[in-house]
């Protein structure tokens, strides 16, 4: 849990089933892949395959959208147990999971739900994330949400949640950047204030992602390109925390593989534009 | 963890019931009207990753209704079986007894069959990959040992019986298939899935070997399962069945 230097760097793309093929034929120089981890929480087959096809080209990075950890339902053990199971075949560069809660009473809703960011939900957490990197026996990422709805009672910024967290357990961060815009149009805050909020050695990973605008309400659908004003938190991320692995994240309306490289392309040179490095 | 859980069960329950969103109110930031559309995001983000998932497990059920209907059936069936786990691929093992009980599909009989069909596909796609194994050990074994052997079949193998033609429908259903779409309706077939390497194979068999074969997979002795076969079905072949489960690495070992 004291690898805070990333060992990864670079862009990588979300890896899908509908660009397998053509990512295993072309191999295109990429820092890694990502996949849901869930998706693969299976004893074998041809997704399985699939996966240890893609690790045995690139870095691997695995993110959770399951585990629910702000639950008050106790965590599930079969769950991450099969996390464990699939880093332990895997063997990936990175994990993530959620800044969420996605079931409670026994009923999940397979989604990322937002907390009320209080002291006692931190404890909470904490005690969670701590079980997860003894079980996983690795440093784990936990990604900021975007959400439609935040709690009254929050006692303190999601950042300032997640940099506490951090500081508690060792864990890293992924700051979606997408996310943090979403949320300061949804919320109407200053996404440039909440970065000062992290401490650079935390952040180990950083997510890139189209949304949707619905109404007053912007939702991250992760089906279109990239947006301006992420692009330019980005570079403000970059100048703040340095280059950090970055994924372009894109899940529906999935695009020809070559939207999602050119737009890692446009990461890759926005980083070394801002840090100096890529 | 008083108020963490009070606040995840008034969510809860907002999402499940409409109705019950007055009670979210107090919890959140804004005026109603606001939260009130913005808990319907995640109403229909709940509602969304159901007939995701079942759309992914049941591609060709979705095809006979069409993605509307499809649509609908998710929310019904999550309605009275919610997923109880973050991992989606476990969602839909009961969407084929749903079906059967549910009014709207009737004119469909065959429906619920299909379902249950494709569940054991999707089943058997992440099912575990068979070990390498040499038939001949099987053949070797002395005659009087034979009726105590337990066979193990591949995983993820599994017979649906039907009153329906499931294999015929689910097979013009693939997106591979070749050649005519007609279906004889009055066959009743009894379908037979399995692994084959990283695919999954989807063929008709006997009641006599789906009997057996489920007896076995069941766990009881080859001489169990057998005689228990022939009181149902005296013409049952076991070494024709077998004959045809080498052929097709059916099975992956035995105990004995």
């Amino acid at each position: 849990m004291t690898d805070t230097v990333p060992t990864l760097s670079g862009v990588g793309i979300g890896l899908r089933q509908p660009h397998y093929r053509e990512v295993f034929e072309r191999l295109p120089e990429l820092a890694f892949v990502e996949v849901h981890s869930e998706n693969f929480f299976l004893e074998g087959g041809a997704s399985l395959h699939a996966l240890e096809r893609a690790r045995a080209a690139y870095p691997v990075s695995l993110h959770g959208v399951g585990l629910s950890i702000g639950s008050a339902d106790a965590l599930a053990g079969e769950h991450l147990a099969k996390l464990k199971r699939l880093v332990d075949r895997i063997e990936p560069a990175l994990v993530s999971e959620h800044l969420c809660w996605g079931g409670i009473g026994g009923v999940h809703f397979n989604d990322l739900l937002p907390l009320p960011y209080t002291r006692e939900a931190l404890a909470l957490l904490a005690e969670r994330i701590d079980h997860v990197q003894s079980t996983l026996g690795r440093r784990l990422l936990v990604e900021n949400l975007s959400a439609y709805v935040e709690c009254r009672d929050s006692e303190m910024t999601e950042t300032a949640f997640l940099a506490e967290l951090a500081r508690r357990t060792g864990c890293g961060l992924l700051l979606d950047v997408n996310n943090l815009y979403v949320n300061a149009i949804n919320f109407g805050f200053d996404p440039a204030a909440r970065l000062a909020e992290l401490d650079a050695d935390s952040v180990g990973q950083m997510h890139l992602a189209g949304h949707t605008v619905v109404d007053d309400c912007l939702i991250d659908t992760h089906g279109s390109l990239v947006c301006d004003p992420v692009w330019s938190l980005y570079a403000q991320a970059c100048r703040r925390f340095g280059a950090r692995p970055t994924l372009i994240e894109w899940d529906t309306d999935l695009p020809a593989l070559d939207v999602l490289l050119s737009q890692a392309a446009q990461a890759g040179a926005v980083a070394r534009g801002e840090a100096g490095h890529g | 963890m008083a108020e963490l859980s009070q606040f995840q069960a008034d969510f809860a329950a907002a999402l499940r019931e409409r109705a019950r969103t007055p009670a979210m109110r107090r919890w959140l930031a804004g005026d109603a009207d606001v939260v009130d559309r913005r808990l319907a995001i995640y109403r229909a983000n709940m509602v969304a990753a159901a007939d995701k998932a079942l759309a992914s497990a049941c591609p060709v059920t979705r095809q006979v209704v069409g993605d509307e209907f499809f649509h609908g059936l998710a929310r019904e069936y999550q309605r009275g079986t919610p997923s109880t786990s973050g991992d989606l691929t476990d969602f839909g093992a009961t969407f084929g007894d749903f079906l059967a009980a549910f009014e709207h599909t009737r004119s469909l009989p065959y429906l619920p069959d299909l379902a249950r069909l494709e569940w054991a596909v999707h089943r058997a796609s992440g099912a575990a990959d068979a070990p390498d194994w040499d038939a001949a050990t099987l053949a070797a074994v002395e005659p009087e040992r034979q009726a105590a052997i337990r066979l193990r079949w591949t995983p993820g193998l599994a017979v649906v019986g039907s009153r329906f033609p499931i294999v015929r429908i689910w097979t013009i259903h693939q997106p591979a298939h070749e050649g005519e779409f007609s279906v004889d309706w009055d066959a009743a077939e009894t379908a037979l899935v399995a692994r084959d390497g990283f695919a999954v194979r989807v063929t008709a068999c006997s009641p006599a070997d789906a009997a057996f074969i489920d007896a076995s997979l069941a766990g009881g002795a080859l001489g169990d399962a057998l005689a228990g076969t022939l009181h149902d079905h005296p013409a049952f072949d076991l070494g024709a069945l077998l004959a045809r489960a080498f052929a097709a690495r059916l099975l992956c070992g035995f105990t004995s």
